[in-house]
């Protein structure tokens, strides 16, 4: 009975997300390659990855957050607040800048706990939660700092391994970027987990149907989530070397920027982490080649936001013309 | 005793099963629901046995979702016993009756649009390696098993089950009900969102179940797919059991008759018009 029909080859390739972010970097990286002096070094290659480290980090969450049908937009705040506790830890209390860390990511665990705990059992949108939470932890972070930033003189291997480079020149930022990166994209897809997240996300009538615990699977995403904000500030903190209470305003922002260019549908059940860390690259390289362009850091925001609707529109365009193709009978649903 | 009751078990005594099926894969005896003051189901009896299809006709609201919900234990009887071969069974819940070898195609399919075919097939009980990986490589392997033994044809495992066509999705959905070794077999208006040759694919995929010994209860409201696939059908009429009647010995315009609760009018028809029965099956749509 041939009524399985092979998909056409072209539309699947149009439809193809991964296919169109990685078309639209290259494209993007190709114009300021040709077009803006000291954009092809490798030095400014190297320092643009390193900008949007955090972003990329920070993006594997809320990768794994919109595919399960969640958000949180508080993780600017969480952020922030994890960098001043771990700025208070080290520099005022004289805590080794690695036990901090760790200090930090279970900090942050709990707080993606308690997020995932109010979502899944009280059942409030997560919208609203986590809107609470980015004034609240604000808040807490200016309460926490007395308003002032914490400094510390760092050296030692922490400090090495966040702000340092290998061999002089590859920044260990990117390394700790790549590794969350590949860990997150292998639990993404490969994954018993990673399976349930998209289901979950994709239809949680469905999965609950089939045994999946989906309150337990959007729980883990949280804390992931939380966990990804404290890793993000200690190493920020090793970084810099000071922890300010305004660190991380906005940023919510660029990491949903990154995580809907790279096509990670906000109603879940999609979601690429290859997808997100082109997204957050993309957002890397707009910064660096209009500052490089002598143009202000507002215009990346521009940028930035004429390709969000970009991708929206040509995602909007992709199912229009995957109906056009579909087969026509009647939906079951 | 009521006598619709008397009618059913006198009916199983006098006809016994096709095929030499002796006992009756699963039977359920006075099956009784309510919903608050509403009595979805009151006091009823059902049979099914290996190789055949049972079909469960009625209006909205006569107790067939109530019925098949119970067998497939999304909800609990008020009172009544459920028997699967010769051993009293209580269905707790979805899991526990796919470990008792019932499953349910439910009309909304409880697919995951946006996840491949193979996926959708495994989902929940995905073969793992290494602890935590899924074994896609099983996974393919094992669904091309389980299409092959349905004779579904499915080209691209790895096509997302929104760009699947109705019938296709209800294949799936089968496929993935079936893929459990399940005897019983619970489909809720597996034809309703078909269109006229996708649901003669999923007859035809019915009747292939019927034939490898398998029991098939379907909710149908079409007459027509009922009459092509049941060997017997039973109807459903406010929560009680209104009739039970080979397909050889009736005709569509009885179903609608007791469906709609008018034994009177067929009779009346009948006698004044004796080509009556001749309607067509249709018409019951």
């Amino acid at each position: 009975m041939g009524i399985f029909q092979e998909p056409d080859g072209l539309r699947r390739v149009v439809l193809n997300r991964t296919f169109v972010i990685t078309l639209t970097g290259m494209t993007i990286f190709a114009i300021f390659s040709f077009s803006v002096d000291r954009f092809f070094t490798v030095e400014n290659l190297l320092n643009t990855l390193r900008q949007i480290a955090i972003l990329g980090i920070l993006s594997v969450g809320m990768t794994l957050l919109f595919a399960v049908g969640e958000i949180d937009i508080a993780i600017g705040s969480i952020y922030g607040f994890l960098t001043v506790v771990m700025g208070i830890l080290v520099g005022r209390y004289g805590w080794n800048p690695w036990e901090g860390m760790l200090a930090v990511i279970a900090l942050g665990a709990l707080i993606g706990a308690n997020t995932g705990l109010i979502v899944t059992k009280i059942g409030i949108p997560s919208f609203v939660v986590t809107l609470a939470e980015m004034v609240a932890y604000r808040s807490a972070s200016l309460l926490a700092s007395g308003e002032r930033p914490s400094e510390v003189e760092g050296s030692g291997s922490f400090y090495a391994a966040s702000g340092g480079y290998i061999g002089g020149a590859f920044p260990w930022l990117i390394v700790w970027m790549m590794v969350i990166v590949i860990a997150g994209g292998v639990i993404l897809t490969r994954t018993k987990f990673g399976c349930h997240v998209f289901a979950t996300g994709g239809d949680q009538e469905a999965a609950r149907n089939w045994g999946i615990n989906t309150r337990r699977i959007k729980f883990w995403c949280f804390v992931s989530m939380g966990a990804l904000c404290g890793l993000s500030g200690a190493l920020l903190f090793g970084w810099l070397q000071v922890a300010a209470p305004i660190t991380g305003t906005g940023l919510e922002f660029g990491v949903i920027a990154a995580v809907i260019l790279g096509g990670t549908a906000l109603q879940g059940g999609r979601g690429s982490i290859y997808g997100s860390l082109v997204g957050a690259v993309i957002i890397g390289m707009l910064s660096s080649g209009l500052v490089l362009l002598g143009l202000s850091q507002q215009w990346k925001d521009v940028a930035t936001g004429a390709l969000i609707l970009l991708a929206a529109a040509l995602d909007w365009f992709g199912r229009k013309v995957g109906r056009r193709f579909a087969p026509a009978v009647a939906e079951a649903d | 005793m009521r006598p619709d009751l008397q009618e059913a078990e006198l009916f199983h005594l006098q006809n016994p099963p096709s095929d030499g099926a002796a006992v009756s894969c699963l039977r359920g005896r006075g099956l009784s629901k309510s919903f608050g003051h509403v009595r979805a189901l009151h006091g009823v009896d059902i049979d099914v046995f290996g190789r055949e299809v049972l079909a469960i006709v009625g209006d909205n609201g006569a107790g067939k979702s109530t019925l098949t919900k119970i067998l497939s234990g999304v909800i609990q009887p008020d009172r009544g016993d459920i028997y699967i071969g010769q051993e009293k069974v209580h269905i707790s819940d979805a899991r526990r009756a796919h470990e008792l070898g019932v499953a349910t195609v439910f009309q909304t399919l409880a697919l995951v649009n946006c996840r491949d075919v193979a996926c959708n097939l495994f989902l929940g009980r995905e073969p793992i390696v290494g602890g935590i990986f899924v074994d896609r490589k099983k996974m393919l392997a094992d669904a091309r098993v389980a299409f092959a033994e349905l004779g579904i044809n499915i080209p691209n495992l790895l096509a997302e089950v929104s760009e699947l066509s109705g019938g296709q999705r209800q294949c799936v959905a089968i496929a993935r009900a079936m893929s459990q070794n399940s005897q019983i077999v619970i489909m809720d208006e597996p034809t309703a969102a078909l269109g006229v040759k996708e649901s003669g694919h999923v007859l035809d995929l019915i009747m292939r179940l019927r034939a490898a010994g398998r029991a098939v209860i379907i909710i149908s409201h079409n007459m027509h797919h009922v009459f092509s696939v049941a060997d017997r059908i039973m109807v459903l009429r406010r929560g009680t059991l209104a009739g039970l009647r080979h397909k050889s010995e009736t005709t569509a315009d009885e179903i609608v008759a007791l469906i709609v609760g008018g034994d009177a009018i067929v009779k009346e028809r009948k006698e004044t018009h004796p080509d009556a029965g001749l309607l067509s099956p249709a018409a019951g749509e």
